[in-house]
């Protein structure tokens, strides 16, 4: 576990320059992937989940672009950035091409499963033939060899009659049937690391059972680790080792997934895990997330997260808190962005709670719900009520 | 054995149509107020009996549905009736004029086809740059300007100003080079009907050359978003081949149904290109037949064209349906 | 004939905006925005505007059209401007009429060189009757104006009311109406008009215009037929006929107002389209008749004064062309406005 991880990123930071202004989609998120891992990452859409998973292989797209930070990937840089001698920000010498990066890293290092299966392959190419041709291109293999082994693989991730499916266009696959065959397509490329990114929104809830059983147990016979991006924490707690929150560009939140489950320590994730059903908890009613996410393009001041938050007070409005380790688990780090723990040490117990901010941005939107939680209720959370004043 | 039913299956779905023009052409050819009769015996000094041998021998004595049926009748047999000013069966003066105009549209396609795909591509690959702009402009002028004017200024900069080119007239590649009086052998022949349909292509191909530049352009850029692209992109396919087999294969569909759509227009635009450049092609021919009130003709031309229309139609959707695998045969519309 | 439908969606007509109609409001402010941001759109509506303002000044300005008309050389473009002090030449109303001038076959040459053009009086030269050049082509602004508007109207009014019927009602009525719509559609736009102005009106602009707006019913019909088949299976229009709402009131009241953007910006296009028809049609001698002048008519008559005066072929084409340019610069312009997924 100590020695250098697969994929290591650092302040990764990815921005949108439109006509508008500067969208921070990525806004300094920092994480590791290990061998044989399943890394959850988790937000509302819009967090800026996808963009960072693309930053990995530098496939962000038009007017995006990954502007500070580092990705290391088996001691290679991906990203790295460097102060040239002019104080300009500029790109490291060690910076793989963008040559290198397309024939070296991309499919063949990492490759990627995407949401829509509807759309993700091409509908006037054959499945095999698209099978065959990334097989080809990864990993070198003859037309016939790769026809082989895509075969095969398609045999592997369970479809019937692999031969004949082989021949076949994508619009006479079913959804899930389609997702079987892009996760063949990974996995046929032979890579370090799937990021898998929300591969399974798109299905129905029994299909969707089907593929997760599927790449858990492709997963243990290959030992490819998977970057999971999902919204869905139901999902996480299925798959995935470690997990990291992302709010807002920013990754509020990063622990092992049961620390996460049982000993959440930020109040964003805590309103993620109220908003869906539990096996473990019985609840009245599900409870909705307050309000909607603002625009990255001009986050809060703060806290991003205090708008909406249920434990913000004033030094919330004020403190812009960064991921900090606030507990461990079996050696492994909990982390989290909020100053309501004391290794931030600003005065939080101190501050006075923020008189109706979440109504009021509730309000805003638009919502209809109960009028009895509109009202903040700081009393509530585990740091106590000695916050009163 | 699929397309094959298909084909048949879009084949009968054009007869009603093909009746459709028949009935139209029919009677605007007919309930109009200009007497065939009359026109033929311009100037001549003539009594009632023989108006009557006239319309007894053209059969407009008889009621319209009844000669509609015996035209219906000669047309299933291939006779389209007499040309009262050429004196000519329809059919074979229509025979001897189809070739040019083929000629003329078919290379104005090629043209079209040839410039506006790649400049499509390269617009949309290089969305908002110079270049894109400067195609697009190129192609909204394109889409704007009138067929025969074009055909005017490239007479008057290359064949009256430069001298370059000849201004009229067409040379037919499959007649016998003995048939035109100092062309000497096959090869010059050649020569001399590319010189001649180099202006009238072009000027014919504009309108469809912007025309499909634009669908290109939309539909690269629409396909070049597309989830299969990102994928592609994700497993290090390469950009060029990504643009020229990922994106381009998806973006070509539309391309063919305008193709077949556009052909009204280009055999309308035939007819003034034909007049513009002297051609002998059924353009000129419907012109006369409509100022000689040659009705039989008009109608045989009106059939005709529409039936090409038709045709055109049916074999982009046939290879419509080749192309695109997601075409279901028979339920398709 | 069975074209298909994805025609529409691959070629101009926008995404669907099947909201409600709350929704649409907004959708027309946001879409009024964005023209305003849009170059394209922006440029496609000063040039329709002064279009349009040349159009209905050559109808008000009586000196024009006397003009245009008139035949003497001595009639200059200065003569229109006020600035320039110009005593007399001009008969009172009235008497304009008295100097129509001869028409000049296409066969007939010119014997003299025509003046080029290029001074105060004419700027653009005079044809061969002497009258002044830029006057006719300003003047012919508003045959071919109007010839677009109201053929395009009639299209738009014919394809609207066909379109609606047949995609409302389904069944035989589509079947029948379709067959017919793509029967019109099948022969050859050109062809079909001067068929119709000649067999049935003799050569005649008003005979012209209707038949340009039949031709193009099936253009429209075609796109307010499939708009309408999606809207049809809407919950509100199922909720209208379950509380009794008359079929024509359903057509009436939603199912036609909520097709009206993509038409609009149809036929915002095919006011260009029928422009360049017309002027085809005038080219080959059916359109507007002389003495009244018309681009394409302007163009026939050139033609034969190509050797004297190469201007003469190429001042109407310019403006045929800026026109119809105009109108594709602002269809193109709403279209985009209209459509969020192609964002520049």
């Amino acid at each position: 576990m100590s020695s250098e991880p697969l994929l290591r990123v650092e302040n990764l930071t990815t921005q949108f320059f439109t006509e508008t202004g500067t969208v921070r989609a990525v806004d300094g998120i920092s994480f590791e992937i290990r061998e044989g891992e399943i890394v959850g990452l988790v937000g509302e859409s819009g967090a800026g989940k996808s963009v960072a998973s693309m930053s990995l292989l530098r496939l962000v797209e038009n007017p995006g672009e990954i502007v500070g930070g580092e990705i290391t990937y088996k001691g290679e840089t991906i990203v790295g950035f460097e102060e040239g001698p002019d104080g300009e920000r500029r790109e490291r010498d060690d910076m793989l091409s963008n040559e290198e990066i397309r024939t070296r890293i991309r499919g063949n290092e990492i490759a990627v499963i995407f949401q829509d299966p509807m759309e993700s392959l091409n509908p006037v190419f054959t499945v095999g033939g698209q099978l065959r041709e990334f097989i080809e291109l990864n990993r070198g293999l003859s037309e016939g060899e790769a026809k082989t082994v895509a075969i095969d693989m398609l045999r592997e991730v369970g479809i019937p009659d692999p031969e004949q499916r082989y021949e076949e266009y994508p619009h006479q696959f079913s959804g899930g049937m389609r997702q079987r065959v892009l996760i063949a397509m990974a996995l046929a490329c032979e890579p370090s690391l799937i990021i898998a990114d929300e591969p399974t929104t798109a299905l129905d809830v029994t299909v969707e059972g089907q593929i997760i059983d599927l790449v858990d147990e492709l997963q243990a016979k290959y030992g490819t680790s998977f970057l999971w991006v999902t919204h869905d924490l139901g999902v996480v707690a299925e798959i995935c080792d470690r997990v990291n929150v992302m709010y807002l560009g920013e990754i509020v939140e990063q622990a092992p997934v049961d620390e996460l489950f049982y000993d959440t320590k930020h109040p964003y994730t805590d309103a993620l895990l109220n908003s869906i059903p539990r096996p473990d908890r019985t609840v009245d009613e599900l409870e909705a997330i307050e309000g909607v996410m603002p625009e990255a393009i001009d986050p809060p001041s703060g806290c991003r997260f205090h708008p909406r938050c249920p434990d913000a007070r004033a030094v919330c409005k004020r403190v812009h808190p960064d991921a900090k380790r606030v507990a461990d688990a079996d050696g492994e780090p909990h982390r989290a962005a909020c100053v309501k723990h004391d290794v931030f040490d600003v005065g939080y117990d101190e501050s006075p709670p923020l008189e109706g901010a979440a109504g009021t941005d509730r309000a805003a939107a638009g919502d209809v719900d109960e009028p009895e939680s509109i009202a903040p209720n700081p009393a509530s959370d585990e740091s106590g009520g000695e916050g009163h004043e | 054995m699929k397309l094959l039913k298909y084909t048949i299956h879009r084949l009968l779905q054009a007869i009603p149509v093909l009746i459709g023009i028949s009935v139209i052409t029919f009677l605007l050819a007919n309930l109009g107020p200009g007497d065939p009769v009359s026109l033929m015996l311009q100037g001549q000094e003539h009594s009632e009996e023989l108006i009557r041998t006239i319309e007894r021998r053209y059969g407009l004595d008889r009621p319209l549905h009844e000669r509609y049926v015996t035209y219906m009748a000669g047309l299933l047999r291939g006779d389209l009736g007499q040309s009262i000013h050429y004196q000519r069966p329809v059919a074979a003066l229509m025979m001897e004029r189809v070739g040019p105009t083929l000629l003329l549209v078919l290379s104005a396609y090629a043209f079209a086809l040839v410039t506006a795909i790649p400049l499509g591509i390269v617009a949309a690959n290089r969305r908002n740059e110079p270049s894109d702009h400067a195609s697009r402009i190129a192609a909204l002028v394109g889409v704007s300007t009138p067929s025969f004017w074009i055909g005017i200024v490239l007479i008057l900069v290359f064949a009256v100003q430069l001298g370059w080119l000849p201004s009229s007239g067409l040379y037919y590649p499959w007649r016998p080079p003995s048939a035109y009086p100092g062309i000497d052998g096959h090869l010059e022949l050649y020569y001399e009907s590319a010189r001649h349909l180099l202006l009238p292509m072009i000027a014919l191909g504009t309108l469809q050359m912007a025309t499909i530049m634009r669908v290109e352009r939309t539909q690269m850029i629409e396909s070049l978003q597309g989830e299969y692209v990102k994928l592609a992109r994700a497993y290090g396919v390469p950009e060029r081949k990504i643009l020229r087999k990922h994106a381009f294969q998806v973006a070509q569909l539309p391309i063919i149904t305008i193709v077949g759509l556009n052909l009204s227009t280009a055999l309308g635009g035939a007819v003034l290109v034909e007049t513009v450049f002297n051609i002998n092609g059924m353009g000129r021919l419907f012109i006369n037949a409509i100022s000689t009130n040659d009705y039989q003709l008009v109608m045989g031309i009106t059939m005709l064209l529409g039936f090409l229309f038709v045709l055109g139609v049916i074999i982009t959707d046939i290879s419509y349906a080749y192309v695109d695998p997601r075409v279901t045969y028979g339920e398709r519309e | 004939m069975a074209v298909s439908e994805s025609q529409y969606e691959s070629g101009r007509e926008p995404a669907s905006e099947d909201e409600e109609s709350v929704e649409a409001r907004v959708g027309w402010r946001y879409t009024v925005a964005r023209i305003k941001r849009d170059t394209t759109a922006r440029w496609g509506l000063y040039i329709v505007t002064v279009v349009l303002f040349v159009a209905v000044y050559a109808v008000v300005d009586s000196n024009l059209s006397r003009l245009t008309f008139g035949v003497a050389s001595d009639y200059t473009f200065a003569q229109l401007l006020p600035i320039f002090d110009h005593p007399t030449h001009i008969p009172p109303p009235g008497e304009g009429t008295q100097h129509m001038p001869p028409y000049f076959p296409l066969a007939e040459q010119s014997w003299n060189p025509l003046p080029a053009g290029g001074t105060i009086e004419h700027p653009l030269g005079t044809d061969h009757t002497g009258r002044d050049y830029f006057t006719r082509i300003v003047y012919g602004t508003q045959v071919s104006v109007f010839v677009g508007l109201v053929s395009t109207f009639i299209g738009l009014t014919g394809g609207t009311i066909i379109g609606a019927v047949a995609g409302y009602y389904g069944g035989r009525v589509d079947d029948i109406l379709m067959r017919l719509v793509e029967t019109v559609y099948a022969i050859p736009p050109l062809i079909l008009i001067i068929v119709f102005t000649v067999f049935v009106g003799g050569a005649n602009i008003w005979y012209a215009v209707l038949g340009v707006g039949i031709a193009f019913i099936p253009v429209f019909a075609r796109i307010i037929r499939s708009r309408v088949l999606s809207i049809r299976e809407m919950d509100y229009i199922e909720a209208a006929r379950a509380a009794g709402v008359k079929d024509r009131n359903i057509i009436m009241r939603h199912v036609v107002p909520n097709s009206f953007a993509p038409v609009l910006v149809y036929a915002t296009l095919q006011i260009g389209v029928t422009i360049l028809i017309v002027a085809g049609l005038s080219f080959l001698g059916y359109g507007a008749q002389p003495p009244t002048p018309d681009w394409g008519q302007m163009l026939n008559i050139s033609h034969g004064y190509m050797h004297s005066n190469v201007w003469l072929s190429i001042w109407p084409g310019i403006a045929i062309m800026i026109t119809i340019m105009g109108f594709n610069l602002f269809g193109d312009g709403l279209q985009d406005a209209l459509d969020p997924r192609i964002e520049d």
